[in-house]
């Protein structure tokens, strides 16, 4: 957003406004980030409140090499965004894949952890609080990422098809921008699920 | 005088986004499949594959390249002219309005003024005291009997009579109040248009006093009773016109208002500081 | 009728070559296949218009049943639907579509853009919302309510819980409100996005930020204010849902969830949502008084930091209509002290107003009058709503018809006389012809004659102690002459309404050719013809001031000197 020009400028002067992709980018994450916030004060004020268990303390286990993966995935699309804006499209697809993989590495972790919790501890949505707001504010967050890897994958097979060129950078980097947020919005609910409220 | 027809700049056709129904059936499939959940899953079922073609569709309109149509462009002459040619400015008397001073009083003026005024206000009073109750300690009681523990419903008499008390809770009331209001006085009389003597001297007290003599019936009746508004309002205007000519006869000095606002703010930015000209356009 | 059209030199011979007739499935098929702003934004205009008349049908049929003591006209059940979906319809279906039919016609005209940033996903957010809107109504004719079958959603539009569970709302009414306003929520957030890149990344040449019109700003703030303000309601839908369906607890009072978080989370919405209806107001405003002034908007810098700041303090407000609930004094002192501060941009938008029309010429068309009575009346509702920010008074008042006529005084006293004001302002940009002054100035007296009658009058039956939501009263409460009254005045507003719409229709095929720009005006939108070309401008306008038609109507006396 820094790109706005907020200096009278006189019309003999260069003309230039911000990608408009990007600031449509910016607008989805602000209401994105609404969205997660009504979810984690949720999450925060119910934190306690169930009136039987079983209790976060009891069943939930800190997911480290999940959070890993993903946030080392906010990194591997980095790199590949440099490299498409670099021109260089193999390097580019490569990390393009890495980051899809980190992320599906991610989405079958979570699908592992709640096997053992509706499985082994009998944890449902509908068990207590706990349940309730552990399976929305998480579930979705899952559904974001599986949104982004849905769209991850078709950049990558129109990669492989040899379509993503050098001019596509900027678009490439507008889907980034979108998995760079669905990162961040982990650290928050990590730190809220696992640390604040175990 | 029209920029648009400057010539040469205009193309024979217009790349605009081609229409396309793909929004609506991808709109018309969500809404289908939300409302599925209140009626039946096949209609779930059925807005999945509509939104599944709609976000299909709509894909292959943008990638790789967004399908365009060309528009051909009729260019008129499109005159931009008013018959108002007439602009006439609103011109803005100096001293037509109240307005935030250049330059003000210093605030030991205001606490000097209320100090000279409380004292200017001390002889009427008491002359009061003396010519209608035969004491001077009336005025003072009436003021003070906040003061004198345990008086209720007093009797003329008592209040006539000297209380430690009720002195010293009248004279921590009049020098506060005092101060207080001249120190108004010297905020406000800069920015009285003009005459700020007979503004804030002689209207001033006389409106309180009015006040006053209106809500006291109401808001202390026993004490409405003993005041004589004739004798309040010739004390009240002796403090006004004092403080006034106190206040007045200090000297000014200026204030911020007279730098640029960013400055005031404390925002150094040499360069984007520059003189804005007010005026009123029509 | 102090009202006159300026004659334009060759105005008349400028309308476009007639195009060829087309069928009219072809029509129909442009308009439904159309990325083009400018329908769209028609689109939405007639989307509002239509759930205006649903809207309002169903408000006269509450005044109905309410004007005499002991009425029976419709059963208990069927009011408790009425009353919820005239406020969902006027605040989901008539309000926020306004809010983007405004922002879609006029601001890519105004900032000299071709399109808005993103034509198929403004198209997909228009969708959403239509189907979103028919959707919630086919509820009438649909599911399964708690009365048996074919019942639409009874549970006030801001459904506090716990009566939206499950063991309270039997049957699919409730998830029909909780689900089409998903869908609507959608597409706000659609528009919301699209509005804010357009202004961002679509201004013609020279345009900064510090020469949009007002207009163009106001509806720019609206965009990114909505985007933090519908998706809370979205948000707590979902989770309204999850309980409902999938047997979640967030508000189950019973297994420790907490029917006040609801009431949290709705009113974060809930409230900044009122000023995302009436920024469009506001934005109708600041156009339609300085050109009808025949003077420059005043305090421009000041409008601009006054509606971002009205934007800002408003999202922490939201708990004033909860003070009954019993909240901690700390809490009940923020959320006064908070509400009354809105009262200051408030303040300088109006004092702004004034000091435009202060010295000003003005020309007393309607669209004027809409918007002088549009000052007066949102400055009543601002006192009145200053006066139940206090909460001892709200104390007194909450839930009475003292709050319904405070805030009907900002959505029709406001809001829909600027939506008036606006239609007879852009009436001729749209359509290229007047609208008829004769009935606009019948329209406009006979509605203000009836909302003063309804909501003024309004204000005593609260103060009687009328409370709100209730299906009938007895005789003896005193309060039958003034109810009257105020269904009378309703019906005097309908009539009006009938008469805008008549002018409206008949406008459309017989009023007087319109020109380019009517009324001597200083925004780009008026540069063009009437109606606009799809492509709106043929070359790319370059503005030097925020009033470019000025500065080329008076080249001696350009804005951009004195900037």
């Amino acid at each position: 957003m820094n790109a706005i020009p907020l200096v009278a400028t006189s019309p003999e002067q260069e003309w230039h406004l911000p990608y408009k992709g990007r600031i449509g980018m910016y607008g989805l994450i602000i209401a994105e980030s609404a969205i997660f916030t009504i979810f984690v004060i949720a999450y925060i004020y119910y934190i306690g409140k169930s009136l039987y268990g079983p209790t976060p303390q009891q069943v939930l286990d800190v997911p480290i090499v999940n959070t890993i993966c993903l946030l080392s995935s906010s990194i591997t699309i980095f790199l590949s965004e440099r490299a498409i804006e670099r021109n260089n499209l193999k390097t580019f697809g490569l990390w393009w894949a890495a980051t899809i993989a980190l992320g599906a590495i991610f989405l079958i972790g979570t699908g592992i952890e709640w096997h053992k919790l509706i499985y082994h501890d009998g944890l449902t949505i509908s068990t207590n609080l706990f349940g309730t707001t552990f399976y929305s504010l998480v579930g979705l967050h899952a559904t974001h990422v599986v949104v982004g890897l849905i769209m991850l994958t078709i950049v990558l097979l129109f990669t492989l098809t040899g379509h993503v060129k050098h001019e596509h950078s900027e678009r490439v980097q507008v889907l980034a921008l979108y998995w760079h947020f669905v990162d961040a919005v982990w650290v928050v609910v990590f730190t809220v699920v696992y640390i604040v409220g175990r | 005088m029209n920029e648009q027809q400057k010539p040469g700049s205009h193309t024979e056709t217009i790349h605009l986004p081609a229409p396309t129904a793909w929004p609506i059936v991808l709109a018309f499939g969500s809404t289908l499949l939300f409302a599925g959940l209140v009626t039946s899953p096949w209609i779930s079922v059925l807005g999945g594959i509509l939104m599944v073609c709609g976000a299909v569709g709509w894909f292959r309109l943008v990638l790789p390249h967004e399908v365009h149509e060309d528009i051909p462009v009729v260019v008129e002459h499109i005159p931009i002219e008013t018959t108002r040619r007439e602009v006439e400015r609103i011109v803005i008397p100096e001293g037509d309005r109240a307005h935030l001073p250049v330059e003000t009083y210093p605030i030991i003026s205001g606490i000097k003024g209320g100090l000279a005024g409380g004292v200017a206000m001390i002889p009427p009073a008491l002359l009061y005291g003396l010519i209608a109750q035969h004491s001077i300690w009336y005025p003072v009681n009436l003021l003070g009997g906040a003061g004198v523990a345990n008086w209720r419903n007093p009797t003329t008499a008592d209040i006539a009579a000297f209380h430690w008390q009720g002195l010293l809770v009248a004279n921590v009331i009049h020098w506060t109040a005092c101060v207080l209001v001249g120190l108004l006085y010297g905020a406000m009389l800069p920015m009285l248009p003009r005459r700020p003597i007979l503004l804030g001297g002689v209207i001033a007290p006389v409106l309180w006093t009015g006040m006053l003599h209106s809500v006291m019936g109401v808001v202390n009746p026993v004490l409405d009773e003993h005041i004589a508004w004739g004798w309040f309002l010739i004390s009240q205007v002796c403090f006004g016109v004092v403080a006034g000519v106190v206040v007045a006869r200090q000297e000014r000095i200026r204030t911020t208002q007279s730098l640029p606002f960013l400055m005031r703010m404390g925002i150094e930015t040499p360069g984007l500081v520059q003189e804005h000209k007010e005026d009123d356009r029509k | 009728m102090a009202d006159q059209t300026l004659p334009i030199h060759g105005a008349l011979d400028l309308t476009p070559p007639r195009e060829r007739e087309h069928t009219l499935l072809e029509t129909l098929h442009s308009w439904v296949t159309t990325v083009d702003h400018k329908k769209l934004g028609l689109m939405y205009m007639m989307m509002s218009i239509f759930f205006l008349l649903v809207g309002g049908a169903e408000a006269i049929f509450i005044r109905i049943q309410l004007a005499v003591p002991n009425n029976h006209f419709v059963s208990p059940q069927t009011f408790n639907r009425l009353f919820t979906m005239h406020g969902t319809t006027m605040v989901f279906l008539v309000g926020m579509p306004l809010v983007f039919a405004w922002a879609n016609y006029i601001v890519p005209l105004q900032i000299g853009a071709r399109d808005m940033a993103f034509p198929r996903l403004n198209a997909f957010s228009f969708w959403l919302t239509l189907f979103g809107g028919l959707f919630l109504y086919y509820s009438f004719i649909g599911g399964p309510g708690l009365y048996g079958t074919g019942s639409a959603p009874d549970v006030t539009w801001w459904a506090y819980a716990p009566l939206t569970l499950k063991a309270f709302s039997p049957g699919h009414a409730t998830d029909y409100w909780a689900l089409a306003l998903i869908v609507t929520g959608f597409g706000t957030i659609g528009g919301g996005i699209n509005i804010i890149a357009t202004v961002i990344s679509m201004r013609c040449k020279g345009m900064t930020l510090m020469r949009m019109p007002l207009f163009s700003w106001v509806m720019f703030v609206d965009g990114a204010f909505v985007l933090i303000v519908i998706t809370p309601l979205t948000a707590s839908q979902v989770m309204l849902l999850i309980d409902r369906y999938l047997g979640g607890h967030f508000f189950d009072t019973q297994a420790g969830g907490s029917a006040t978080v609801w009431m949290h989370f709705f009113w974060i919405f809930g409230h900044p949502e009122v000023y995302v209806l009436v920024f469009p107001a506001f934005a109708i405003a600041s156009e339609v008084i300085q050109v009808f002034s025949r003077k420059a908007l005043f305090g421009y810098p000041a409008m601009v930091a006054a509606i971002i700041g009205i934007a800002f303090v408003s999202v922490s407000v939201w708990a004033h209509h909860m003070f009954t609930i019993g909240m901690t004094s700390a809490g009940n002192a923020f959320f006064v002290l908070s509400t009354e501060l809105v009262g200051i941009p408030t303040g300088i938008k109006i004092f702004n107003w004034l000091a435009t029309m202060w010295g000003g010429k003005i020309r007393f068309a309607t669209p004027m009058l809409f918007a002088i009575a549009f000052l007066f009346q949102f400055l009543c509702a601002g006192l009145t709503g200053i006066m139940l920010s206090i909460a001892p008074w709200n104390w007194q008042l909450h839930g009475s018809y003292f709050v319904i006529a405070h805030f009907h005084y900002i959505l029709v006293g406001a809001i829909v006389f600027m939506v008036f004001s606006g239609i007879y302002y852009w009436f001729p940009k749209a359509t290229g012809r007047m609208m008829s002054e004769t009935l606009g100035k019948w329209h406009f007296w006979l509605f203000f004659i009836g909302f003063h009658l309804t909501f003024d009058t309004m204000h005593f039956v609260g103060f009687e102690g009328m409370p709100r939501w209730i299906y009938t009263y007895p005789a003896d409460r005193g309060w039958q002459n003034i109810n009257l009254v105020v269904s009378i005045g309703g019906l005097i507003q309908g009539i009006a309404v009938l008469i805008f719409a008549y002018n409206l229709i008949s406008s459309l095929f017989k009023g007087k050719i319109a020109g380019n720009d009517p009324w001597d005006a200083w925004t780009l939108e008026w540069a063009t013809t009437s109606p606009p070309p799809v492509y709106n401008f043929a070359t790319d306008p370059v503005v030097r001031s925020w009033r470019p038609l000025w500065d080329l109507k008076h080249p001696e006396n350009p804005d951009w000197k004195y900037d």
